[in-house]
């Protein structure tokens, strides 16, 4: 027999009033523990999330907290779209040219020399009129030259010198299959090949079934799509299977499904980030769909005689003001913009062919800058120099420009954007919350302070047994705190269990909304309690650094609730009169 | 074995008055002597005994047990003297309701400075025919079996002396004469001295000596007079 024994046969004779103040804490820790873990592992997946291996955003203007939201976390609508040319001026010269290529400029300049040449094939005898058609194709000639010069096809995007990688992604459709809608991104092959899940580790994508969709391939052409482990079990889908995409959010009236099917190729590997509730597919194909091409101005040039395509004239045009092809958009049917849009590009034409530069359009780009640069400086300059106006020069190499451009662009440090979200709009959340639950666990505290105090008469009666037996008043007061502590700690155990069971049942929820996956297991991320308490304080460094699971506090938390809640009981105890007591 | 010298104790009134209750010039106990120490109500036989059992300080007088000072010592000290010393029969027996019956007793040994061992405890119960009963709670058994648990947590300790106040007072006639005997016969094993307080006359006249409280005390005796 010890003093602990002895306040456990307290407690366990006050069976039911015992069991009640248990439970009463159990629900307080409970809570805590709930907060606490699934806070902390939601926060650490999305702070964990934005090393991907890229540290830059670049999105149209607007707000950058959405850039973030809807680029990393697949959140929120997307603010408006980049032209392609942008995404390009991040590239090296071999994809840019390469790209570049597939531009209806380019494409017209290719016309315009084939009409050359069948100009010198039906070249007369050398004579008056031969000497005409010469100087008609030399100038045709040096004409070409000059716009290829102007389109500097060869050479590398203004930013590829800060660029190391750079993954261009497109959102705003859905998969929609019953009542449930799952996103749909699309992106190239980049963004399964050159991202990394974890900086540290180089942890790559990984495909429990099937493979990347590639830009054209025999099996789905350019309609290859690849599903994330969540939305493949919650949509059941599986490799063969077709499926179609909605335009928009399917809960909007606007919204309307897609008749392009995609293929799916792949199914990824989980990872523990928003990617598993993610259908990506393949950019070539998304741009095929007929919404998804963007309106350009002067797009009837395609059918007109290459001879008149002048990317000078309309260059100039616009300095001046006008277009350089008002008029002819004048008399067409002008689009909601007020510009004449191209005529509809027949999808099932361009399934072989992919859609040109000018009419394509992105979300957002991830951004690896130069790896060259230990200490970001690359990244620290990247930004405003993007918001400084580049936008409008990567335009200029066509004459072929968006009917409704995109002003200004922004570049984001999308680990910034978490740390500012979470310091202004959900560390108070969780103080809010932590504080509310800790002010459960203290009034449960008080449970126990009323449970042993009501019970001080008998108690009194029992302590006085116990000084006659001899017992030191020190002693059957450490008796009263070791019983407020079972109490506590009893709780609390049962609490903890109680908060995991939790977690667990509210885990498919969780990871359902947010991607992250949460299980009994899961336990609150560790945290420098003493920075986050103190701030960068005189405190030692070692101290500052010390990082601890804050479930782990609960215990000293609770034994201090329960040494501060059995003081009076306990001090009551002290002082109680053995002979009075003893006679009652 | 147990020496008073001069014990006086008065209690104070709501009133700030102080109404003076014991005044026992002299008591003094061999080691292994049995007394009972019987008295009319009122005449401080529970005040003696928590005095002799340093739960109540004299206002002056001194108590020595075992040639131990006991009115020289602080509180705690007192504890640990009565925790090793002394054992204490109530006469409501005060088990804790909680507790089992081997677990009553060994709750008189938690506090000792020389533990004794588990396997005493269950001796003791066995010496009191409580051998069948170790993991019962008071509550279910009767009030002679909680007397004998009682009495053999006040053994626990091997004391030197057991002061036992009124213990047949709440037992049925039947068990009386058993639980008295069990007590006398146990110190008598022991060596222990004992003071029995009672006021059962069937009792004290078992007792070789018996000596009358009312008599030994001065505040008693002086009222009787000034009565008289």
């Amino acid at each position: 027999m010890n003093v602990f024994k002895i306040a456990l046969r307290s407690v366990q004779y006050r069976g039911l009033g015992s069991l009640l103040t248990i439970l009463s804490m159990a629900l307080g820790v409970m809570m805590v523990v709930a907060v606490l873990t699934i806070h902390g592992v939601i926060s650490d997946s999305f702070k964990s999330n934005t090393s991907f291996g890229y540290n830059i955003l670049v999105g149209a203007q607007g707000g950058s907290l959405q850039l973030t939201m809807n680029s990393v976390f697949y959140l929120s609508q997307p603010i408006d779209t980049l032209p392609y040319e942008y995404y390009l001026s991040f590239c090296d010269a071999e994809v840019r040219s390469k790209e570049l290529r597939n531009s209806i400029a380019y494409k017209g300049l290719e016309e315009y020399q084939h009409s050359a040449e069948l100009a010198a094939h039906e070249l007369p005898l050398p004579g008056l009129g031969g000497f005409e058609q010469l100087t008609a194709e030399l100038t045709r000639s040096l004409v070409r030259d000059q716009r290829l010069a102007f389109m500097e096809i060869e050479q590398p995007g203004f930013f590829n010198r800060f660029t190391e990688t750079a993954i261009p992604i497109l959102l705003g459709d859905y998969y929609q299959k019953e009542d449930s809608a799952w996103r749909v991104c699309a992106t190239n092959r980049d963004f399964f090949d050159k991202l990394v899940l974890d900086v540290e580790k180089q942890n790559h994508f990984e495909f429990t079934e099937g493979r990347c969709f590639d830009n054209f391939d025999a099996e789905a052409g350019y309609f290859g799509a690849v599903v994330g482990s969540i939305t493949a079990r919650q949509a059941k889908l599986k490799l063969g299977d077709r499926i179609l995409v909605t335009h928009g959010d399917p809960s909007s009236e606007s919204s309307h499904l897609h008749d392009q099917e995609f293929v799916v190729v792949g199914i990824l590997a989980p990872t523990g980030t928003p990617n598993d509730r993610v259908l990506f597919v393949n950019m070539e194909g998304f741009y095929l769909i007929n919404d998804h091409i963007k309106p350009v101005r002067d797009d009837s040039l395609l059918s007109q005689p290459a001879v008149e395509l002048d990317p000078f004239a309309a260059e100039e045009a616009e300095e001046n003001g006008t277009t350089a092809t008002e008029g002819k958009a004048e008399s067409s049917a002008p689009s909601a913009a007020g510009a004449k849009t191209a005529e509809p590009i027949d999808v099932q034409l361009l399934n072989r062919t992919p859609l040109p530069v000018e009419h394509r359009e992105i979300t957002s780009i991830l951004l690896r800058t130069s790896k060259n640069d230990p200490y970001n400086l690359l990244g620290e300059m990247l930004p405003p120099r993007i918001k400084e106006g580049e936008l409008a020069n990567s335009l200029k190499w066509s004459p072929f420009r968006p009917v409704r451009a995109q002003t200004g662009a922004q570049a984001v440090n999308p680990v910034g954007e978490i740390t500012k979200f979470f310091a202004f709009f959900v560390d108070p959340v969780r103080w809010l919350l932590l504080g509310l639950t800790i002010l459960i666990c203290v009034v449960s505290g008080l449970s126990i302070l009323v449970g042993i105090y009501n019970s001080m008469s008998q108690r009194h009666h029992e302590i006085a047994v116990m000084r006659a037996l001899g017992a030191s008043r020190p002693k059957v007061m450490l008796i009263m705190l070791l019983e407020s502590v079972l109490l506590a700690l009893s709780g609390g155990l049962l609490g903890w269990f109680g908060g995991h069971a939790l977690n667990a049942a509210l885990g498919p929820y969780v990871e359902s909304q947010t991607g992250v996956p949460l299980g009994f297991w899961h336990f609150a991320p560790k945290t420098p309690v003493f920075q986050y308490l103190f701030g960068n304080s005189n405190l030692p460094p070692a101290l500052l650094q010390f990082a601890v699971s804050p479930e782990i506090l609960l215990i000293p938390g609770l034994i201090l609730l329960a040494i501060a809640v059995g003081i009076y009981p306990a001090v009551s105890a002290y002082r109680a009169d053995i002979a009075k007591s003893l006679g009652k | 074995m147990l020496q008073l010298q001069q014990i006086r104790k008065a209690f104070r009134q709501p009133d700030g008055t102080e109404t003076p209750i014991l005044d026992v010039p002299e008591y003094r106990l061999a080691a292994g002597e049995q007394a009972v120490l019987i008295g009319p109500s009122g005449c401080g036989k529970t005040t003696l005994l928590h005095i002799i059992a340093g739960i109540t300080r004299p206002d002056s007088g001194t108590v020595k047990i075992d040639g131990v000072e006991l009115t020289k010592f602080s509180e705690s000290a007192r504890d640990r003297i009565r925790a090793d010393k002394l054992g204490y029969v109530f006469q409501t027996f005060n088990l804790l309701p909680g507790f089992s019956a081997l677990e009553n007793v060994m709750l008189g040994m938690t506090f000792a400075t020389n533990r004794s061992s588990a396997d005493r405890a269950h001796k003791l119960l066995e010496r009191v025919g409580l051998g069948h009963r170790l993991s019962s709670r008071p509550s279910t058994m009767s009030v002679g079996e909680q007397q004998r648990v009682a009495v053999a947590r006040a053994l626990a300790n091997k004391p030197k002396l057991l002061l036992a106040d009124e213990p047949t007072a709440n037992v049925d006639p039947r068990n009386q004469q058993q639980v008295i005997d069990l007590i006398r016969d146990t110190c008598s094993e022991e060596n222990i001295a004992l003071v029995i307080v009672t006021h059962a006359m069937e009792v004290a006249r078992q007792f070789e000596r018996v000596d009358r409280l009312d008599e030994l005390n001065q505040v008693v005796a002086r009222a009787r007079n000034a009565a008289v």
